[in-house]
């Protein structure tokens, strides 16, 4: 081994992977812009505003906007404590994380002109990219 | 050949990732690129084979050559 790094954090730093990942929990409907108002489940506006938005209509009947506020050091998701606890059974964000991280993986891979290995043990995913 | 192994927790999201068989520096180009698309890593450690020479074949010119 020549180099170990461990990533942790909620933030994430492409766009276009971000939304990729969005897409592969089945959020495609995705509004983008600057400083986007987002609503609660009654319609009432709230404080926050974010740069990438799923609206409540594709997330539940009781569901607040979902946003992602960009930072300097990514998009950030900005996300009521109710949708934290409901969406994809209280797993939303562990859920994005993972996907996010398969959809750099193979970003990884494509930029190194590598092929990849996947295996699957318990809920770990291994992914080897040779190049 | 060289090698990353990337291993996702599916549970927690969490991202482990091991640069393997580049010696020397070279690898921190890989390192850069998970950088610029994961953001800041949390934990990062040079293993012993970063601090080996890459090999580099000696390149003898004929004596006369060109």
């Amino acid at each position: 081994m020549s180099k170990y790094l461990v990533f942790d954090q909620i933030c994430f730093p492409d766009r276009q992977l971000l939304l990729a990942a969005l897409a592969d929990l089945g959020y495609r409907e995705v509004e983008e812009g600057e400083a986007l108002p987002l609503y609660g489940y009654q319609g009432d506006r709230r404080p926050e505003t974010a740069e990438l938005v799923v609206r409540r209509r594709h997330l539940g009947p009781a569901s607040n906007d979902l946003g992602f506020a960009r930072t300097e050091h990514g998009y950030v998701p900005v996300i009521s404590e109710y949708d934290q606890r409901v969406l994809h059974g209280g797993r939303l964000l562990p859920k994005l994380r993972a996907a996010y991280s398969e959809r750099v993986v193979a970003a990884v891979t494509r930029r190194l002109h590598g092929t990849a290995r996947r295996t699957v043990e318990g809920g770990v995913v291994k992914i080897k990219v040779r190049f | 050949m060289p090698e990353i192994e990337f291993t996702i927790d599916a549970e927690t999201g969490k991202l482990e990732l091991h640069v393997k068989g580049i010696a020397g520096p070279a690898c921190d180009d890989v390192a850069r690129l998970a950088k610029a698309l994961l953001g800041e890593p949390v934990q990062e450690r040079q293993t012993a084979e970063y601090y080996l020479r890459p090999k580099v074949r000696p390149q003898v010119r004929p004596k006369g050559g060109q």
